[in-house]
């Protein structure tokens, strides 16, 4: 046997993990060269050293407080969400759901037609060559909303040129608060900005 | 050498295994809301999992924060904890996890060199007990000696051969508990603690 491979052997003969042949064959091995027995001699010291280090330390006592501590907070954030909470906030969530949806489906039928039809001229409206007559079907077919201005200012209802086709129109009211959010940074109080744009 | 024994086998029921290992017991109450039972095992673990994480870290203030990192882990994952396993193979595995996830944090260098600087001045475990085998005075000094050079010897290594030796040679975990908690087979972990042997052997060998 080399002394590499009876380097090797020790390791497993210390942790008894060597079989009775090869256990035979290391004994063999160390009976004759005297650099592996002081090597086999040397691991053993260590390993005797290594377990006689200290396995445990002293746990100061703010330790153990702040740990019970992080743990009593934890249970009590996992108390409130119990699990009787857990399941109900989402059954009701989906209740509720399920309501709207019902109501939606029982308030459509009288709403669909109108709104059919207006998403149709609106359509051929804007494949239209004339878009002031296109933009006044529009408006026909749609109710006037509060708020809305009733037609274009004189200077503009002037050059019909300038009304290409302009979708925005149809939808001014998303336009209400423009100001506002032109207006407002991440740093800025939103409602006091939407308050002063406003007023 | 304390060593536990081996994995007991997947398909004992917990009720048994409980009766058996009393740290499954305790760990099942604790899956059960007991914090009074959480408040046993961390007496019956933590000094242990302090003293290693003492060792993996080489840093006092870190070891106490991580300590307590680890039991809150405890105590959060607790429904993930199986008893078939044992709970001192979970528990290390958290460890060192948490402990791997610390030394490879960037500003972590910045604390260890402070750490060094005071390394010298005493241990709030103190000095090694003294060999019980030395009669006088000058062996119980030498086998002080030992035990400080083999914790600076150990602080040098590579941090898996650091965990790996550490687990299977001073806590005591079999190797295929070790292989658990670092992740690699039972082959790699004895290759790990083969080469940290073989530089400990040279780092101390003049004590030995």
């Amino acid at each position: 046997m080399r002394c590499g491979r009876a380097r090797r052997w020790m390791a497993a003969a210390l942790d008894d993990e060597l079989s009775v042949r090869r256990r035979h064959a290391l004994d063999r091995h160390l009976a004759r060269c005297a650099a592996c027995r002081d090597e086999m001699a040397v691991s053993g010291r260590l390993a005797e050293a290594l377990a006689r280090l200290p396995m445990t330390a002293e746990v100061p006592a703010a330790v153990e407080q702040a740990t019970l501590r992080r743990v009593r907070m934890l249970a009590a954030d996992e108390g409130e969400r119990a699990p009787w909470l857990r399941v109900f906030v989402p059954a009701l969530a989906t209740a509720g759901i399920v309501v709207l949806a019902v109501l939606g489906t029982l308030r459509l039928p009288s709403g669909r037609p109108e709104a059919r039809s207006g998403t149709s001229q609106t359509a051929a409206a804007r494949r239209s060559e004339k878009p002031v007559a296109v933009a006044e079907a529009g408006r026909t077919a749609r109710p006037a909303r509060r708020g809305r201005p009733p037609g274009p200012p004189p200077a503009l209802a002037a050059a019909p040129e300038l009304f290409v086709d302009l979708p925005l129109l149809h939808n001014m009211e998303k336009l209400e608060h423009f100001d506002a959010i032109r207006m407002t940074t991440l740093d800025d109080d939103t409602s006091g900005d939407a308050r002063q744009s406003n007023g | 050498m304390h060593r536990e024994p081996g994995p007991v086998a997947a398909a004992t029921p917990a009720a048994t295994m409980a009766s058996v290992d009393p740290d499954v017991a305790l760990m099942l109450r604790v899956q059960a809301g007991e914090q009074a039972a959480f408040q046993e095992l961390f007496r019956k673990y933590s000094p242990r999992v302090l003293q290693y994480v003492r060792r993996m870290l080489a840093s006092d203030a870190r070891a106490e924060e991580v300590t307590q990192d680890v039991f809150v882990q405890v105590f959060r994952f607790r429904a993930r904890y199986r008893p078939e396993s044992r709970f001192s193979t979970w528990v290390f595995t958290i460890a060192t996890n948490l402990c791997l996830n610390e030394l490879r944090r960037p500003e972590r260098q910045l604390r260890v060199d402070l750490w060094d600087d005071r390394a010298e001045e005493g241990r709030r475990e103190g000095p090694s007990l003294a060999d019980p085998a030395a009669v006088g005075p000058e062996e119980g000094a030498s086998a002080r000696e030992l035990s400080q050079r083999l914790d600076a010897a150990i602080r040098q290594l590579p941090e898996k051969q650091r965990a790996a030796l550490l687990l299977s040679r001073i806590d005591g975990l079999a190797y295929t508990d070790v292989a658990s908690a670092l992740g690699c087979s039972e082959g790699a972990v004895k290759a790990l603690v083969f080469r940290a042997t073989q530089s400990l052997k040279a780092a101390v060998r003049e004590f030995l």
